[in-house]
C-alpha cells in the first residue's frame, strides 16, 4: 500500500487523539499516544492510564506494528501484559489493514474495562473494591500523581499523623530522638508529602479534598485511640461517640427527607446557570431561598460520607471535579480544587476563598 | 519524644492489630523466600528465622530478627533488630541494631514486616566483606541502657552494601 496512505492515516491519528498524540516520525510511523478510559472526561473517575507506542516497520500494513507500553499508571504487570496482548490480537486480526486508530481505540476499549483500582490498600492491605459485592465498598481515593489508590480513612489516618508528627517535632528540633534528615523535612513540608508506595511528591491539595469526606480524620484516630485504650462500653458512651452519634442522626433525617438522596440534591443547587453572574432579575430569589437552606444542609453532608455511608460515596471521593482530561494531572487537580472550592465558596459562607 | 522510646511497651492499636494479621495471614500464605516466622501467640513481636541465601557471604548461617511493632504500626516504622549473634556485616552493630534507611528516616507506611526482610536479606547478600561496622565499639557502648535503634540519629552514607 502506498507510503500517502499511511501518511494521511497518521494525520487520522493525530486529529482524533489530539494532544495526546505525538507523532515522533511520520513514516514509517513512530507514534506515542497517551490512552485514557473513556469515562475519563472526569479525571477523579479515571484510575487507569497508559502511553503505548505505536512503531510501524516500511511494510505496515502488511506487518502490524509493535506496540508497547512506555508508561502507565494504575496497572500491574498481569493487566500491563493483558493490555499489550489483546492490541497484539487485534492486530493480527486487522493484518493488512490501516489499523492505527483501530488499535489506539482497542486500548481505550480496554482501559475503559480496566478503570479500577486493583489489588489492595497498601495502608491497611485489605482490598480497595470488594469483588463479592456483599460487603460494602469503603471510600477510597487516588493520588494523582502516581494514581496510586488508597481508602479515603486511611490515607487521611496517615497524613494526620505526619501532620502531628511534625507539630510534636518542631518543639525538640534538637533532641536527636527522631530522625531529621532532608528527605524527612521535604515530607512534612505541610504543602506536599509523598506518596506512601513510591515516594513520589504530591501537593497537599491532593489529599485535602478528601478531609471533607472523611471529615475530621483525626477524631476517628482519636476514638480509635479511645477504644484501645477503655475498652468499648466507655466509646459508647463517650462524648465522641455521642458527637458522632449526633452528626450522624442529622445526616440520617437529611437522608430521609430527601428520600435517601443527598448528592443530586446538591447538583439542583449547583445548577449552571446560577453560578453565572450576569443574569439580571429573575434567578436572585431562588438561590437567596436555597442559600440557608443550603447552608443548613452543608456541614452534615460532609459527615454523611464520613460515617461510610456506602450509598452515598461511591466509588471516586472526589465528588464534583469537574476535570478536562487535557490538563496534566496535579494541574487539573489544582484546578478542580480551585473550582470547587469556589463554588462551594458561593454556597456557605463559611469556606475560606481559594 | 518518649512515645518513641518505648516502642514496644504500648499495646497495639485496633488498626496495627488488623493490619498484623492480615500481614501475618499474608506470610503464612506467601512467606519471602529463606525467612521462618517462629510461631508464637504474641503479635506483637515477631521472632524470625534468616538464611543467608546461597552463593553470599552468608550461605548456610542462620541468624534471627526480633521485629516489636510500636502501638501506632504502620504510621510508625516497627524495631527491627538481630538478636545474638548479630551477622558480621558493615552495616550491622555487635548488638544487632542495624544501619537501613527504611527502618528509620525512610519508612512509609506501604511496608510490610515481608518488605523488610526483602531488604535486610539483599542488604546480607550484597555485602563483600564480613566485617562489623567502623564505629561499632563507640556505638554499642552508647547503647549500653538498652537504647532502641529508633532512637539513634542514623547517618546513611553508603547505598552499595
Amino acid at each position: 500500500m502506498a507510503e500517502e496512505e499511511v501518511l494521511v492515516e497518521v494525520e487520522a491519528v493525530e486529529a482524533v487523539y489530539g494532544q495526546d498524540c505525538r507523532v515522533i516520525q511520520h513514516f514509517p510511523p513512530l507514534l506515542h499516544v497517551h490512552i485514557r478510559p473513556r469515562t475519563a472526561d472526569d479525571s477523579s473517575k479515571q484510575f487507569v492510564e497508559a502511553v503505548l507506542e505505536i512503531k510501524a516497520g516500511c511494510q505496515y500494513p502488511d506487518e502490524p506494528p509493535q506496540v508497547g507500553i512506555l508508561e502507565s499508571k494504575g496497572l500491574d504487570q498481569k493487566r500491563q501484559a493483558n493490555l499489550v496482548m489483546s492490541i497484539h490480537l487485534k492486530a493480527q486480526e486487522l493484518s493488512s489493514c490501516l489499523m492505527l486508530i483501530a488499535l489506539c481505540e482497542e486500548a481505550v476499549e480496554m482501559l475503559s474495562n480496566m478503570n479500577h483500582p486493583d489489588g489492595d490498600c497498601p495502608l491497611c492491605l485489605y482490598p480497595l473494591v470488594r469483588e463479592d459485592g456483599e460487603h460494602d465498598t469503603e471510600p477510597f481515593m487516588k493520588l494523582m500523581s502516581c494514581y496510586h489508590c488508597f481508602h479515603s480513612e486511611c490515607v487521611m489516618r496517615w497524613w494526620n499523623w505526619l501532620l502531628e508528627q511534625k507539630q510534636s517535632n518542631s518543639g525538640d528540633v534538637v533532641e536527636a530522638a527522631l530522625p531529621a534528615s532532608g528527605d524527612v523535612e521535604n515530607l512534612r513540608d505541610e504543602s506536599s508529602g509523598s506518596c506512601p508506595v513510591c515516594r513520589k511528591v504530591f501537593h497537599a491539595g491532593d489529599i485535602e479534598h478528601v478531609h471533607d469526606l472523611v471529615q475530621s480524620g483525626s477524631t476517628q484516630l482519636i476514638s480509635e485511640e479511645i477504644e484501645a485504650g477503655e475498652g468499648r462500653m466507655e466509646v459508647l458512651h463517650s462524648e465522641a461517640e455521642n458527637n458522632r452519634r449526633q452528626r450522624f442522626e442529622a445526616v440520617l433525617k437529611l437522608q430521609k427527607e430527601n428520600g435517601g438522596l443527598i448528592e443530586p440534591k446538591k447538583i439542583n443547587v449547583l445548577l449552571p446557570g446560577m453560578l453565572l453572574p450576569e443574569p439580571p432579575a429573575p434567578p436572585p430569589p431562588p438561590p437567596t431561598e436555597t442559600n440557608p437552606e443550603k447552608r443548613d444542609e452543608g456541614p452534615p453532608s460532609g459527615p454523611s460520607l464520613e460515617t461510610g455511608n456506602p450509598a452515598t460515596t461511591t466509588r471516586p471521593t472526589t465528588s464534583n471535579n469537574t476535570g478536562n482530561r487535557r490538563m496534566k494531572s496535579r494541574a487539573s487537580f489544582l484546578r478542580n480544587e480551585v473550582s470547587k472550592s469556589s463554588r462551594r465558596n458561593w454556597i456557605k459562607k463559611q469556606c475560606s476563598p481559594p | 519524644m518518649t512515645s518513641s522510646s518505648a516502642p514496644s511497651r504500648k499495646a497495639l492499636s485496633k488498626i496495627a492489630c488488623n493490619r498484623l494479621q492480615k500481614e501475618l495471614v499474608e506470610w503464612q500464605v506467601n512467606p519471602p523466600a529463606g525467612f521462618k516466622h517462629k510461631v508464637t501467640d504474641n503479635l506483637q513481636r515477631w521472632v524470625i528465622e534468616v538464611n543467608g541465601a546461597p552463593g553470599t557471604l552468608y550461605a548456610n548461617e542462620s541468624y534471627q530478627l526480633q521485629v516489636d511493632f510500636p502501638e501506632h504500626y504502620p504510621m510508625e516504622a516497627p524495631q527491627v533488630i538481630f538478636l545474638h549473634p548479630a551477622p558480621l556485616h558493615p552495616h550491622i552493630y555487635s548488638n544487632g541494631h542495624i544501619c537501613l534507611d527504611i527502618l528509620y528516616d525512610s519508612w512509609s507506611p506501604a511496608m510490610t514486616v515481608s518488605s523488610i526482610c526483602i531488604s535486610i536479606l539483599s542488604m546480607l547478600s550484597s555485602s563483600t566483606v564480613k566485617q562489623r561496622p567502623a564505629d561499632n565499639d563507640r556505638y554499642v557502648k552508647n547503647c549500653r541502657n538498652g537504647r532502641s535503634p529508633k532512637e539513634t540519629r542514623w547517618w546513611f552514607h553508603d547505598d552499595k552494601v
